[in-house]
């Protein structure tokens, strides 16, 4: 049934079947071939039972949320903001590209959107400066993959709503590990800049005042950040209703800022319907999917195969991380992260491991996914935003930040402290 | 007339998912008025219980929309390799795989709003929402999906057939990642 799963899950795949869809024609076939009654009854339950969900509605939420501030200026005027804060390290603005996507990370919880956001509004300046594009683009396509692992965040929602683990806890377990591969990255681009200062451009430093002056540009985010998790920690919401908060909040914000119009909302909720449809389908699909295996008895084979292994946990955490490294070449990152759930994370359970922590270690290596081709959204998002140029370009550029998720994987191996110190003391 | 029929399908969705989107904003200001109730002490009661259903309604009939814009997920490697011809035959079978998925789903969707209206089924909540009452119009949704698959599948079949690859590509293809997720 593994063989099964594996072999048809990448056959079908491949045909540019919509990755929902192969979800579900894999359940059929499981229910087809591997199960003595028939599953397909249960289908209409499992549709509506993992569509109605008040966890879920966090994603919509989420989506809208950033919808809303990027149609607001308030991700134009963050990064001027940070870019007189953090010009003077060598590298200059490549900098300030990590520091707004680790701000953006903060409060939006897609990765595509945060890459988005920052390379819409840093590319012209990279053009005017004279920055080398590679790394320049490399560093926009990997701060944005911290939009996932810095709460909030709609993987760490999904993850949690499918393996029944604790959404709060996720999020508080992806705080430190998200901060420490954005500095993770700032120090690779000073290390790249120091030895080679002509990828770096100018580096810049601004008048106190200047710096001073610039600091209330980044109190909108800041604001919406505190509202967010704030809440959800005084207890005053779940992780779905401070999504709610963070809506109203956005809204307030980008009143502000920019005005709203009629045209600004329903663009923003187009782009949210279709974004949060897609999403719904693939988790649906993978439901479904998990259904049918589990009733197949996909528990038993998997913990003889395990068992005929032979392997050590540690040593099955490597192959673990090794099969990530290599379909995230390949899958698109929900997709990837969905269809593998329901096969390794109780494979991983049953070595021992807190599925907190490995929430949080899936998530770097979604994050590589998204930034190593062949498939590597972040990738065409930033080169989508750069509009001349080469592809290659970005994709050698993100290799040093590929680097850096790595020695992150290796460290919430060797220290599983980094994600699961901080659920543990506040809990 | 094939344009005209994408055309229409189109606005049509567009026209839904901004009715869905106004249901989302709806929502959220009805869970925002909860929390702030409860912090002086009151509640409506029931906010998770709404906020599901209204996830369960969005899902369904979003999800022709998030078609007709190219919005599901699909991997390009065998695909983006293959001539005009060869995508559009790719296009083709991926869409009539998933119109006829999405059926066997709408079909075996109605069990479950049969068995509510046949039982007169309520929450186990404190609303006690007869289940039909949110099922039909989910289940609904899922037909709409459907229904939207097989028209815009027929749509472009007849472009292919008249030779009209580019405009079926434009209508059923692989839409370029970057713009996917603006």
């Amino acid at each position: 049934m593994i063989a099964y799963v594996s072999v048809g899950l990448l056959a079908l795949l491949s045909l540019s079947i919509p990755v929902g869809i192969v979800l579900f024609l894999l359940g059929f076939g499981v229910d087809t071939f591997f199960s003595p009654f028939p599953l397909i009854k249960g289908l209409g339950q499992m549709v509506w039972s993992s569509s109605n969900s008040a966890t879920l509605i966090a994603i919509p939420f989420f989506v809208l949320l950033g919808e809303i501030l990027v149609r607001s200026g308030v991700a134009a005027r963050t990064y001027e903001a940070l870019d007189r804060w953090v010009s003077w390290l060598p590298g200059g603005l490549v900098h300030a590209n990590v520091a707004t996507s680790t701000m953006f990370s903060a409060i939006s919880g897609s990765s595509v959107a945060t890459a988005a956001t920052v390379a819409t509004v840093a590319m012209p300046q990279a053009e005017r400066l004279g920055y080398d594009p590679k790394l320049f683009s490399g560093a926009i396509a990997a701060g944005g993959t911290l939009g996932i692992m810095i709460p909030p965040s709609i993987n760490l929602i999904v993850y949690g709503f499918l393996t029944q683990s604790s959404i709060p806890q996720l999020f508080l377990a992806g705080l430190l590990p998200g901060i420490l591969l954005a500095v993770g990255f700032i120090v690779i681009t000073v290390i790249i800049c120091l030895v080679r200062p002509d990828l770096g451009g100018e580096r810049r430093i601004f008048p106190l005042s200047q710096m001073l002056g610039a600091l209330v540009h980044l109190l909108p985010i800041i604001f919406l950040f505190t509202m967010i998790i704030g809440t959800i920690y005084k207890g005053w919401a779940t992780p779905t209703e401070a999504a709610a908060v963070g809506v109203a909040v956005a809204f307030v914000i980008a009143g502000f800022a920019s005005g709203i119009s009629f045209k600004m909302i329903s663009d923003s909720l187009l782009g949210t319907i279709k974004v949060t449809s897609m999403i719904m389908l693939v988790v649906i699909g993978a439901s479904f999917l998990n259904f049918t295996l589990s009733s197949a008895g996909i528990g038993r084979e998997l913990k003889e195969f395990l068992e005929g292994l032979g392997l050590s946990p540690l040593a099955f955490i490597l192959v673990v991380v090794m099969i990530y490294v290599v379909l995230g070449f390949f899958i698109e990152t929900l997709s990837l992260m969905v269809v593998t759930i329901p096969i390794i994370v109780p494979l991983v359970v049953a070595q021992g491991y807190d599925p907190i922590w490995f929430g949080i270690l899936m998530i770097v290596l979604i994050e590589m996914a998204l930034i190593t081709p062949p498939v590597g959204l972040n990738l065409y998002v930033v080169q989508g935003a750069r509009k001349s140029g080469k592809m290659s370009d970005v994709m050698i550029g993100s290799i040093p930040f590929v680097c850096v998720m790595l020695i992150m994987a290796a460290a919430l191996i060797a220290f599983p402290q980094l994600a699961l110190y901080l659920p543990g003391a506040l809990n | 007339m094939t344009d005209r029929l994408l055309t229409g399908l189109r606005a049509l969705n567009r026209g839904v998912a901004v009715l869905i989107g106004i249901m989302l904003l709806a929502c959220a200001g009805f869970v925002l008025l909860d929390i702030i109730l409860r912090q002086v002490g009151s509640s409506f009661g029931g906010t998770d219980e709404v906020s599901g259903y209204v996830m369960a309604i969005a899902t369904s009939w979003g999800m022709g929309y998030a078609m007709l814009e190219l919005g599901h997920v699909r991997i390009d490697i065998l695909r983006s390799r293959a001539g005009p011809k060869g995508r559009s035959l790719f296009d083709l079978a991926s869409l009539m795989i998933m119109a006829g998925t999405v059926s066997v789903i709408a079909l075996r969707c109605w069990p479950v709003v049969e068995r509510s209206i046949s039982n007169m089924s309520r929450a186990n909540t404190a609303l006690e929402t007869p289940l039909w009452l949110v099922q039909l119009p989910w289940f609904a949704g899922w037909v709409w999906f459907a229904l939207m698959a097989w028209l815009t599948f027929v749509t472009a079949l007849l472009m292919v057939l008249q030779g009209r690859f580019d405009a079926a590509e434009a209508a059923i293809g692989v839409f370029a990642e970057e713009e996917a997720f603006q």
